[in-house]
């Protein structure tokens, strides 16, 4: 199929898939976002059990591949009375996963700051806010700027992950396999999708340098 | 006290006092009883809906059902070795066109290294699948999935690559130039063999993710782990114990490989990398 006959045929679907998987990726990603600074703050707090329950969230969602996730929420929770929907499914799976890759990307963060800077905080006698306010959390924030534009477009592709379940309308990769399982779309009907996914790539990627070029840290 | 240990998290509070550490051991119980009870409701829906039951795991115990498991893994690993090792190639060529003198070449890598990036393995996947036959190519099982998924990380190794040669200081291959050793020597032999040192880690964190995309194999019957899993389901009519079990094997052989490259960023004094 030529391009003009697709996006004629097709193009109300394109565009749908296109929205789908932008209102995918940015709430997967401020769930993650809000999950992941919660399992940060377990893992940093002086409180055994909890830090032990965060590294244990990260090892297991840091290391299972989206697609197991996803089989596992969708047939596997039924088996336990649990009953989700298709879409919360695809977007607990989008959302934890990332999550996991967002604490890591805060404790490296952290760490970077420096033991030195924070005995120095220390030692003229910050309190533990005072110094959270003034020396760790604007360090961490700005250290984290790339990391995370890595991860919003890391959550985007990760997304793809709905066109696994019967969703309507679908995401971008949906559309490719429902084009083409009803007809011959060809190589075009692919490159479409792949355009709207790489445009979005590139506009977070860019978006993300110039705040960090704002916010950076010159040393 | 090592300072090897003690990390920035380990700092940020001062030694515990009488009080302070009255409160935390009030804390710790209570958080204790919270994921106690987290674990006891999850134990309850398992009970209530018999998956404790010993159908769902009494085939566990046979041989045949782990020779089968093993033979799915067999797959999975070819899968992903083959697409590690034409990831590796890929990116290595788009790596040299990214940094050779040819401004067009810099260009053209440029852009396939960032389409590579940004479109999901899925979609690479079902491009293999389902628009390549009608263009009347049609592939063995193993490379419609191990092509994709090495597409997909061939660009990530290219960066990996050329953030490697990029730290190779320069004065090296001004030297090695003005010993009289050609531009292309130069690379194999001086800049090279330090770049790749230095991205070992990097590269290992890929292979996880290589590992993950395989478990798409499914999308095109490739007999992978989880596409074996889906038989012994049907076999024993046990979903949630298999799928369980298979997870848990992909979490572990992902921790290992994690675990690996982060001891030899630690060896190696690289820094250890977070990928997706």
């Amino acid at each position: 199929m030529s391009i003009g006959e697709l996006l004629s045929v097709y193009g109300e679907k394109y565009l749908q898939g296109l929205l789908t998987t932008w209102e995918l990726t940015i709430f997967s990603f401020i769930g993650a976002m809000i999950i992941g600074v919660i399992i940060t703050v377990f893992r940093v707090c002086p409180i055994k059990p909890l830090r032990l329950f965060g590294e244990f969230y990260v090892q297991i969602f840091r290391n299972i591949p989206g697609a197991a996730l996803l089989i596992l929420l969708v047939y596997a929770l039924p088996e336990l009375d649990l009953i989700l929907s298709y879409h919360s499914c695809v977007l607990t799976a989008t959302t934890l996963i990332p999550a996991s890759f967002c604490s890591e990307y805060l404790m490296s963060g952290i760490n970077a700051i420096g033991i030195g800077q924070i005995e120095a905080a220390r030692s003229i006698g910050m309190t533990f806010p005072l110094m959270m306010r003034k020396i760790v959390i604007p360090q961490a924030v700005r250290f984290s700027i790339l990391p995370m534009t890595n991860l919003l477009i890391a959550t985007m592709l990760t997304t793809s992950l709905a066109s696994q379940v019967p969703l309507s309308p679908t995401d971008l990769t949906g559309v490719v396999s429902y084009i083409n399982t009803r007809s011959v779309g060809g190589v075009t009907s692919f490159l479409i999708s792949a355009f709207f996914y790489c445009i979005t790539a590139v506009v977070i990627g860019q978006l993300g340098n110039l705040l960090d070029k704002k916010v950076r840290i010159l040393r | 006290m090592n300072t090897y240990t003690r990390t920035v998290r380990d700092a940020l509070y001062e030694e515990p006092g009488k009080k302070a550490k009255k409160q935390i051991a009030v804390a710790t119980a209570i958080s204790l009883v919270a994921i106690a009870v987290f674990i006891f409701f999850i134990a309850k829906a398992f009970y209530d809906n018999g998956q404790f039951d010993a159908k769902y795991w009494s085939f566990f115990t046979k041989y045949t059902t782990w020779r089968f498991i093993a033979n799915g893994l067999v797959g999975t690993l070819e899968a992903a070795f083959l697409a590690g090792l034409m990831a590796f190639i890929i990116g290595m060529i788009f790596m040299i066109g990214r940094i050779c003198n040819y401004k067009i070449l810099n260009r053209i890598a440029t852009v396939l290294i960032e389409f590579t990036r940004g479109v999901p393995t899925l979609l690479f996947i079902y491009f293999f699948f389902l628009i390549v036959p009608q263009l009347g190519i049609n592939l063995p099982s193993i490379f419609r999935i191990s092509i994709p998924v090495a597409i997909s990380a061939c660009g990530v190794v290219a960066e990996v690559l050329r953030s490697g040669v990029n730290a190779v200081p320069k004065g090296q291959k001004e030297a090695a130039l003005s010993l009289g050793m050609t531009e292309s020597k130069t690379f194999t032999k001086i800049i090279f063999p330090q770049a790749i040192h230095q991205v070992i880690p990097a590269l290992i964190a890929e292979i996880v993710i290589v590992v993950k995309d395989t478990t798409f194999a499914y999308v095109i019957n490739f007999p992978d782990l989880m596409q074996n899993a889906k038989v012994l389901i049907s076999n024993y009519d046990a979903l949630l114990s298999v799928y369980l079990v298979v997870a848990v094997i992909y979490i572990i052989i992902n921790y290992i490989l994690n675990k690996i490259s982060v001891a030899i960023a630690r060896r190696t004094q690289t820094s250890p990398v977070i990928t997706r």
